[in-house]
């Protein structure tokens, strides 16, 4: 088992970082590093709301985080001149900060009326970054530079984007890696002590705390590990296009996400990355249709749900259960 | 026998209405106090209140001499008193193991990230907790049902179950809501026989709130009773049976003596 | 003074019947219904369609905008959440479900109706001029009774008719309303139809005054949202409350923050997360958990 884990990891990062730079070179579909960049950074962000769900909360506020480790990354690059690989992480804890300060009242609600407030709270950050004078209001901030190199003593480790004749691959590179790293994490959490807590916290709360676990504290902890996430992936996002406005992540982002979570699964790490891969991808198929893109995107998701009430999870567990007998 | 807990004055209002008012009695070391009451007396309350899932409004609670009321519920539970739930409540998508596992949290000394990276504390917990879960599943008689998912567990396992959890906490006080609620003779007698084992053989302090009045009649040392939330008799199961008050009390509401 | 006053009365009102509907529908059936806004952006274009396009009397569009929300409401429970509710194990698939409808329902206004904003011709002109201390133009008067009057319907129709009582009792006790012999599957339709139906009117009652376009939709939602908080999830006179403070809260905060530029809902919203902190079942609401 301990061969095992870290065994899946090199796949992984095999397939992304060999097999998909291969078969993309030999189509020449250049476009799809874009692509594949995107699906692999909302994947992150949506990790983080799986993990909130993963204790038992309904949380549509992932994009306020995005949003805010965006905005926290740019304006580190651009008034302080800072090297974006370090305002990277700092989004991150940034991010992981406020949502303790946030999360400390509204993880006490339960069900709908924390998702209504995680909701609200996107709405939140929208406004906030229109109305504060060091976001730049609705013109935002523009002509970030791309990413600089990362030396330490002198060594290279990460290059200058900026010179790389293709910062496209550079970027789908650094995506996938965060990726990888940001599910081992994932994986780690819910397949440690940690995951079982978070799992008692699921299911009931209250014999949860009677038999010691200190429930606000998890709760709190989860919910910024979450944020942590949805600030590096809104922060990444933000260097590759480099512009960042209020309306970069909105509420129907922060939907999006949960529905990435909910499609894939909810009791399935890697569910929220094949969630966000399915989705992103048949939203990109049905451009082909034109202005009945979205009628036909929304028909197929009301039809999955009227059929799948509970997710293509349900299909994987009922195949699991049938596997047992 | 000294007073492990005492409940001193204490007094719960929820608006107008007083849930509890003005209770006070001793839990002796290692004996099992049941209360009991005609519905709505303000018995659940009480548990409430002894294990902090409720705030009071007055008096308050001391383990060992400490104050212990007002707290988080799971700070009291770190204190070793814990408490099960009327309901049958336990993890339902886990299996009896990992329920008792996962119950196990109070004795650990990894920290959250040493769980996350696997340290040798936290892999040493795992450990021990498995062994002592492989006991407790022994000692109630488990072992059929420990890899089976709890939602799927009859009733009568469920209730077992709950005080495995509770067991698996090591606590000092166990506090049972309503064990034998919904079980029919044959059951309740076999709980009984497991809430005595527990106290005997492993030295919990049990206090129980109970509406089965032969159940209670034949497994508690001492009894209160509490009625519209105010005691109104302490004694041993002889003189509560003779006391003409609590025969007062549950006449008036005949249906809820039998315990329904 | 009395002008923010009357602002945030007329406000209010048309607030208050938006979060009666969402909180209704909540409170039967335990749904978050996120497409409430698009229903409501949908009852606007029936009337739109049925003032500008037919010329018929603003009266008739909106009935009519009430009838067709109402009908829309009824099929989207029988045939899509119903089924839904019966089979499904966690109460996340619901929202799920409401967002998808939400999504349909902005394609479907886009197709029909498509991008612009639209309005119809004012209703009646002219302005109240009450010495300088109100100035209100008729019809935004007008709107404002049609709202208030709408509320006190819907509230005696809820406290006398077999109907409205039969769904207080499905609200407060589902299994016990089922008992007591209450038809729950019929009366969870006509819950969602009349939740429906009153978002309808109200788009109907707007899109005479600032008229409406496709993007309102989500906005709606979220101000619904708030409201109910505010008031109390599933709780009638919460949703009434919530509605007018809000509504006050805004016309307030426009003419307080006016100097700060647009961060008067920043302010709302921060405040409310803070009263939720206090108190987190809203003014009315019962505790929870």
């Amino acid at each position: 088992m301990n061969i095992k884990k870290p065994l899946l990891v090199i796949v992984l990062l095999l397939v992304v970082l060999v097999l998909v730079p291969w078969l993309i070179h030999v189509s020449g579909r250049w476009d799809f590093y874009y692509t594949l960049t995107s699906v692999a950074l909302l994947s992150i962000a949506s990790a983080g709301v799986w993990l909130t769900f993963y204790i038992g909360r309904i949380n549509i506020g992932q994009g306020a985080y995005t949003l805010i480790g965006g905005y926290a990354s740019a304006i580190l690059v651009t008034k302080l001149g800072m090297n974006f690989w370090l305002t990277l992480p700092l989004a991150g804890l940034i991010c992981a900060l406020i949502s303790i300060v946030i999360g400390l009242p509204i993880l006490r609600l339960r069900g709908v009326y924390f998702a209504m407030v995680t909701l609200v709270l996107t709405e939140v950050a929208r406004l906030t970054a229109l109305a504060l004078p060091i976001t730049n209001g609705a013109k935002g901030i523009v002509n970030i530079p791309m990413p600089t190199e990362l030396s330490f003593f002198g060594i290279t480790i990460i290059p200058d984007f900026g010179t790389l004749e293709n910062p496209k691959l550079a970027f789908y590179i650094a995506s996938v890696i965060m990726m990888v790293l940001c599910y081992a994490a994932l994986y780690r959490i819910v397949n440690s002590r940690l995951g079982h807590l978070c799992r008692s916290l699921q299911q009931n709360e209250e014999l949860s705390a009677s038999i010691g676990v200190n429930t606000a504290y998890l709760r709190v902890l989860a919910y910024s590990i979450s944020s942590f996430m949805g600030g590096i992936a809104g922060a990444s996002f933000v260097s590759i296009s480099q512009s960042v406005y209020p309306s970069s992540f909105q509420v129907v982002d922060s939907v999006n996400f949960m529905l990435n979570c909910f499609l894939g699964g909810l009791g399935f790490v890697l569910g929220p990355m094949l969630g966000t891969l399915v989705l992103y991808f048949g939203w990109d198929l049905l451009f082909t249709l034109g202005k009945y893109q979205l009628l036909i995107y929304s028909s197929m998701l009301i039809l999955l749900m009227v059929w799948l009430p509970n997710g293509l999870l349900s299909l994987k567990l009922f195949n699991r259960g049938a596997k047992k007998k | 026998m000294t007073a492990i807990l005492e409940v001193d004055k204490l007094t719960r209002r929820f608006g107008g209405l007083v849930a509890v008012n003005n209770i006070s009695f001793d839990v002796k070391q290692g004996e099992i106090l049941s209360v009991i009451g005609p519905n709505g007396a303000g018995k659940s309350t009480l548990f409430k209140l002894i294990s902090s899932f409720l705030s009071t409004s007055a008096g308050e609670v001391r383990f060992k001499g400490e104050k212990v009321s007002d707290l988080s519920p799971h700070v009291v539970a770190r204190k070793g008193i814990v408490r099960t739930f009327q309901e049958t409540t336990i993890f339902r998508s886990m299996t009896t193991r990992e329920n008792i596992i996962i119950a196990h949290h109070l004795r650990s000394k990894a920290s959250m990230a040493g769980y996350f990276w696997g340290s040798a504390q936290a892999r040493r917990d795992e450990a021990t907790f498995a062994k002592s879960a492989d006991e407790i599943i022994q000692f109630l008689d488990m072992q059929g049902i420990a890899d089976e998912l709890a939602s799927n567990l009859p009733q009568g396992n469920l209730r077992a179950l709950g005080i495995a959890i509770g067991l698996a906490t090591d606590p000092e006080i166990l506090l049972l809501d309503e064990p034998f609620a919904g079980m029919n003779h044959d059951e309740t007698m076999q709980m009984v026989d497991l809430v005595r084992s527990v106290q005997r053989e492993r030295g919990v302090t049990v206090m129980l709130v109970e509406h089965d009045m032969p159940a209670v009649m034949k497994i508690s040392d001492r009894i209160v009773v509490i009625n519209f939330g105010e005691k109104i008799a302490e004694g041993t199961p002889a003189e509560i049976r003779s006391n003409d008050k609590v025969i007062e009390a549950y006449l008036g509401s005949e249906d809820d003596a039998i315990g329904i | 003074m009395e002008q923010v006053l009357a602002n945030g009365l007329y406000l209010g009102a048309q607030y208050a019947l938006i979060a009666l509907g969402l909180t209704l529908i909540f409170s039967l059936m335990n749904v978050l219904n996120f497409a409430h806004g698009q229903m409501y952006v949908f009852g606007g274009f029936v009337t739109y369609t049925v003032v500008a396009q037919l010329g018929l009397p603003f009266i008739v569009g909106l009935i009519l905008s009430g009838i067709v929300l109402g009908v829309m409401g009824a099929l989207i429970e029988k045939y899509l959440f119903r089924p839904v509710i019966a089979r499904s194990t966690r109460e996340e698939s619901t929202m799920l479900l409401a967002a998808g409808i939400a999504f349909f329902l902005d394609a479907v206004i886009l197709l029909l109706f498509g991008e612009k904003q639209r309005g119809i011709p004012k209703i009646i002109d002219g302005v109240l001029n009450w010495d300088y201390r109100i100035i209100m133009p008729y019809d935004r008067i007008l709107i404002g009774v049609l709202a208030i009057a709408a509320i006190c319907i819907f509230i005696m129709y809820m406290q006398y008719s077999k109907t409205g009582r039969a769904m207080r009792a499905l609200a407060q006790d589902r299994v016990a309303a089922e008992l007591m012999g209450v038809d729950v599957k019929y009366y969870s339709m006509i819950g969602f139809a009349l939740g429906a139906m009153l978002a309808g009117i109200v788009g109907g009652l707007l899109v005479s005054i600032t008229g409406i376009n496709l993007g309102m939709g989500g906005p709606a939602s979220i101000k619904a949202f708030m409201m109910i908080m505010i008031g109390g999830a599933g709780i009638i006179s919460g949703a009434i409350a919530g509605g007018f403070i809000l509504g006050m809260m805004e016309s307030v905060g426009l003419l307080v923050f006016a100097a700060y530029g647009d961060i008067t809902y920043l302010m709302i919203f921060v405040s409310l997360i803070i009263f939720l902190a206090i108190r987190p079942h809203g003014l009315m609401g019962k505790p929870w958990g």
